[in-house]
């Protein structure tokens, strides 16, 4: 493309519908970039208590979602992202133990590139939202995933709701997670889960970029500092190795 | 039968044009659904308690569920409301077709993609942005920069600039292009200033 635009080894992202459906506008896109050789990632939100149903049927549906991407839609990575029909993000014990089985299905069969998508319910610069941040990021790296993208915290939509500081979290989780025995993982999340979903009736709402950030120097408050340290407290109390 | 080829973009088209008209009522309300329960039923999956599936049974049976459920149920098009069907070969064509080894951005801030399988060591490629998420014209630049300077991450992932010169970046329409164009831009300065140019997006 232009100087300005991507390149082709940044990822170009299509998106699928909900669910096993594609538009014309997708498969346009899809066809300018695999022309042009671009690297692409395709990106699909299986909802929860949607048309699929239950875990294991929404499980099902992401996986055939997945294979689509690669072998109809010929990307070169999945974006993954199942989603709560009640709540609106990644994070519910439902929506994790889902996006853990389609992904270790995969990965277990396959060599094919998976990511996954953060949406929060919390807000930035609260402790909920980098709980709920890592859990998921131990629950994607333990089940094999390539790729974590995140995150859209407010649930991604609320304007100007989100911040580095909860990508560091997806990141140091992530990593401190990386080789974990799978039991040991479970161990750790099934203590972390509970620490937040109490919360989901009444999350904190947090704060703009504007008001927990230095905006001039872009480095995140003290305030946020010190509800990062909190939630490194609660993750190692947890058990995890950070 | 042996598959002729992986499938590309143009011969979905052309799967898609000559499929089944289905409204799209009824694939949403009663044939994703019925399959897919079917399917549960047939492999009799259930997830129990566990978080990340621990038995290989589990993973097994639900990869040849959700490949049978492809299979067998076939994909829609919206726009113009006909089913395409796709075989079990073509499909494992498609999947020995993809690249599994990918690279990410440019010169020293590269990211390197390949499979970890299992949980790995290997950390997976962490992709720092707003996924998405709405943000102001006028903080876009410090926002995406707050995330290319995290060390920990590999990949950029951008956010929704949601006016463009004051005026809202409204989908499908000439503002909504230019918005794009301005968040790209605006995305490059970000990893200029966090001293990570050539940072993958």
């Amino acid at each position: 493309m232009t100087k300005f635009g991507l390149r082709r080894c940044d990822l170009h992202e299509a998106s699928q519908l909900n669910e096993l459906k594609m538009d014309m506008s997708g498969l346009n896109m899809l066809a300018g970039w695999a022309t042009n050789g671009d690297t692409i990632m395709i990106e699909q939100m299986p909802i929860f208590g949607g048309y699929c149903g239950g875990v294991e049927e929404t499980a099902i549906c992401d996986v055939a979602t997945m294979i689509a991407s690669f072998c109809l839609f010929n990307c070169d990575v999945h974006l993954d992202g199942p989603i709560h029909i009640r709540w609106g993000t990644t994070t519910t014990r439902e929506t994790l133990q889902i996006a853990a089985h389609a992904a270790a299905a995969l990965d277990q069969n396959t060599d094919l590139l998976l990511g996954n998508q953060y949406y929060t319910l919390a807000g930035p610069c609260t402790e909920m939202c980098l709980l709920e941040t890592a859990a998921q990021a131990i629950t994607d790296t333990v089940s094999g995933r390539e790729l974590v993208s995140g995150s859209a915290s407010s649930k991604g939509v609320v304007k100007d709701k989100t911040t580095g500081m909860e990508s560091r979290m997806l990141g140091e989780a992530a990593i401190a997670s990386a080789g974990l025995e799978v039991n040991e993982a479970n161990s750790i999340l099934e203590q972390l889960i509970g620490t937040y979903e109490k919360d989901f009736a009444r999350p904190p709402a947090g704060k703009r970029f504007q008001d927990c950030y230095d905006i001039k120097d872009v480095v995140p408050s003290n305030e946020y500092l010190k509800v990062y340290e909190k939630a490194l407290g609660t993750l190692r109390n947890c058990g995890l190795g950070l | 039968m042996v598959a002729t080829r992986p499938l590309g973009i143009t011969d979905v088209y052309d799967r898609f044009v000559k499929g089944k008209r289905v409204p799209e009522s009824d694939w949403d309300y009663t044939i994703i659904p019925q399959n897919a329960t079917a399917l549960k039923e047939k492999y009799k999956l259930s997830f129990g308690k566990e978080t990340i599936p621990e038995d290989k049974k589990t993973m097994n049976d639900l990869f040849q569920a959700g490949l049978e459920m492809l299979v067998t149920t076939g994909y829609y098009c919206q726009d113009l409301g006909r089913v395409m069907h796709v075989t079990e070969e073509e499909v494992w064509e498609g999947i020995k077709k993809t690249p599994t080894k990918i690279i990410l951005g440019e010169g020293r801030d590269i990211a390197r993609f390949y499979p970890r399988h299992g949980n790995s060591p290997v950390k997976p490629i962490i992709q720092g942005g707003p996924t998405g998420s709405p943000i102001s014209e006028d903080i876009y630049v410090q926002v995406m920069q707050s995330y290319a300077q995290e060390a920990v991450i590999d990949d950029l992932v951008d956010g929704v600039m949601t006016t463009i010169e004051g005026h809202p970046a409204k989908a499908n329409t000439p503002y909504e292009v230019r918005a794009t164009m301005a968040e790209l831009r605006a995305t490059k300065e970000a990893r200029i200033r966090a001293g990570r140019p050539g940072l993958g997006v």
